[in-house]
């Protein structure tokens, strides 16, 4: 009987990538009603320090495979290797980061064990079949977060596999651990691949763009309206801020791609971010992260940004950027 | 090099609601386009096919109205088309998804490359590539920002992905599966005569029957996962109204940047 709330240790040069410690947290969430053991697969070079950390994580089962090589972006093998684990470790659900490499790897895990996979869930909780048994609702926002559906793994189908937005968990605190068992899977081997990363370069500088930006000046589809878009790059001007976009204004073609913000552009670090017009498609917000100071400026008072925002002004943004502009 | 471009028709908008009584999606506009990150991807299979020739087949899976996405990528210069419509495969997920375009792909012919957007601009899973390639027992390299090709090493084909801080160079042992991000490259317009030439060439119509695959893997049935229910967005504020007048607005804006900017 498949038992255990199993998560993808996801890592990068031998260290525990920050997100599995959310999802360790997530885990924790279901485990509260179902009480099934939190469980984690590694796969990883060397996987003794990565075991270390999940164990200060509170993960109470561990399965780690020793790749013996660094098998980043061969996800034709990897993908066959963690397979075979979690057919050894049958879990019931499994938790994965919705990030470029777990996307990746368990679009092809998913096909090899016959299960589905729900994508990039902003929340997961525990609900309870007529039977008594458990089940995971799979919360996940669609159409550009206009909408959000609850999905569910259909009966028959094993384990619940589900990818987990980062950012969406407060991570769990790491502990003094000791608690784990932790098991090496020395049969499993991570076989040929038909990929190989053939040379690894500092991605591009991108200064002059808004990657760098310490303040970023972001328009929605309001700031398409009248003469509003020369009043943002004046706004922008005098803040020191480089200007993001929101699809509307990139369809627009009023700035271009590279400085779309959210799901299909960038993400940003700013120090400051300041929102006109923006109503608040969170796949927009998401795109910003880690900013000390975040003012939204929108006519909806219940608009979805004020949800996100630090600061809220309800005016039009024509009034609010003329009057900056005169300061 | 034979070059299969997978494609979805998205809504033009996104505006979708829910019927608070129904639950049911009610959408602004039934008006429907090429998914933004596939014209990156059609992009990348002309810039490939001028490099090397042979041909490019674009695919989708839909409704018969996705004849016109269709009838656009081939405006783009997509040579053939194929198009997979069924009310037997409606309303799967990715998994039933990715069987039924993998079946569409092989029944048509053989392929080096398989390309695709990363992420459509609907249910932005990003999951129906590297699934196609599962099913094709190929590699797969997602999210790329753009592919070389060598003709003198005519078995592989190099993917430049962004990961982390770096930019890799991913080499690729081919028939493969490549998908792109969105504003990877600035992609070619239609124009009239392009369009025209579109109207008579050729579009294959597949049905499941075509494809011989089992009722109980396509669709709906053939679906792990359902979607059971649908609900608006959760209203939460946590931003601190400020109140004035515009000027005082104005204002109280310039105080908070300039505070934050002298920490």
């Amino acid at each position: 009987m498949a038992n255990g709330i199993c998560v993808y240790a996801e890592s990068y040069k031998g260290k525990l990538e920050p997100v599995a410690a959310e999802l360790v947290s997530a885990a924790k969430e279901i485990q509260k009603t179902t009480g099934e053991k939190i469980q984690a697969i590694v796969l990883a070079e060397d996987p003794d320090g990565i075991a270390a950390e999940l164990d200060r994580l509170g993960v109470e089962e561990i399965y780690a495979v020793n790749a013996g090589r660094d098998c980043s972006q061969q996800d034709d093998a990897v993908s066959a290797a963690i397979s075979e684990m979690l057919e050894k470790i049958a879990p019931s659900s499994v938790l994965i980061p919705a990030t470029p490499e777990g996307r990746s790897i368990f679009s092809r895990v998913a096909m090899k064990l016959g299960c589905g996979l729900t994508a990039d869930c902003t929340e997961v909780l525990v609900g309870t079949k007529e039977d008594g048994s458990y089940y995971i609702k799979q919360n996940k926002p669609s159409f550009g977060e206009n909408v959000f559906v609850t999905i569910i793994t259909r009966d028959g189908y094993y384990p619940q596999m589900m990818t987990v937005r980062p950012g969406v968990y407060v991570p769990q605190e790491e502990a003094s651990g000791g608690q784990a068992t932790v098991e090496y899977f020395e049969d499993i081997k991570v076989g040929d691949s038909k990929i190989e990363v053939i040379e690894e370069a500092e991605a591009e500088n991108e200064t002059g763009s808004i990657l760098g930006a310490e303040v970023v000046v972001v328009g929605g589809r309001g700031v398409l309206e009248d003469d509003n878009f020369a009043l943002l790059e004046k706004f922008a001007e005098k803040v020191g801020g480089a200007i993001g976009g929101t699809r509307p204004m990139v369809d627009s073609e009023m700035i271009p791609f590279n400085h779309q913000i959210g799901q299909t552009g960038l993400t940003i670090r700013p120090k400051i971010c300041i929102s006109f017009g923006v109503s608040g498609a969170i796949q927009h917000t998401e795109g910003i992260k880690d900013t000390k100071l975040f003012v939204a400026v929108n006519t909806d008072e219940d608009a979805a940004i004020f949800g996100v925002a630090d600061y809220g002004i309800t005016a039009d943004l024509k009034d609010i950027l003329e009057n900056y502009l005169t300061i | 090099m034979n070059i299969a471009v997978l494609i979805k028709q998205v809504p033009v908008s996104n505006d979708v609601s829910v019927d608070p009584e129904t639950h049911a999606l009610v959408r602004a506009s039934s008006e429907g386009m090429v998914n933004p990150a596939d014209l990156n991807a059609i992009e990348e299979a002309m810039l490939l096919k001028e490099q090397t020739g042979g041909k490019v087949v674009v695919f989708t899976m839909g409704p018969p109205d996705a004849e016109k996405a269709l009838r656009d990528a081939m405006a783009l210069g997509c040579d053939e088309s194929c198009l997979v419509t069924d009310r037997a495969v409606a309303g799967g997920d990715t998994v039933a998804t990715a069987k039924v375009l993998a079946a569409a792909i092989r029944k048509y012919g053989q392929f080096d490359l398989i390309l695709g957007g990363a992420l459509s601009a609907d249910g932005a899973t990003g999951q129906v590539g590297a699934m196609v390639a599962e099913c094709l027992d190929i590699p797969h390299v997602v999210e790329a920002q753009g592919i070389k090709y060598d003709t003198d090493k005519a078995d592989r084909i190099v993917a430049v992905k962004k990961f982390h801080d770096k930019k890799l160079s991913i080499r690729c042992a081919l028939p493969a599966m490549i998908s792109f991000n969105f504003g990877c490259n600035e992609p070619r317009l239609a124009t009239l005569r392009t369009k025209r030439a579109a109207k008579s060439k050729p579009l294959v119509t597949y049905t499941n029957a075509d494809l011989g695959l089992p009722l109980d893997e396509v669709g709906i049935a053939g679906s792990p996962t359902a979607v059971v229910d649908s609900f608006s967005p959760k209203a939460g504020r946590k931003a601190a109204m400020l109140e004035g007048t515009a000027a005082e607005l104005a204002k109280k804006l310039y105080d908070l940047i300039e505070e934050e900017k002298g920490k």
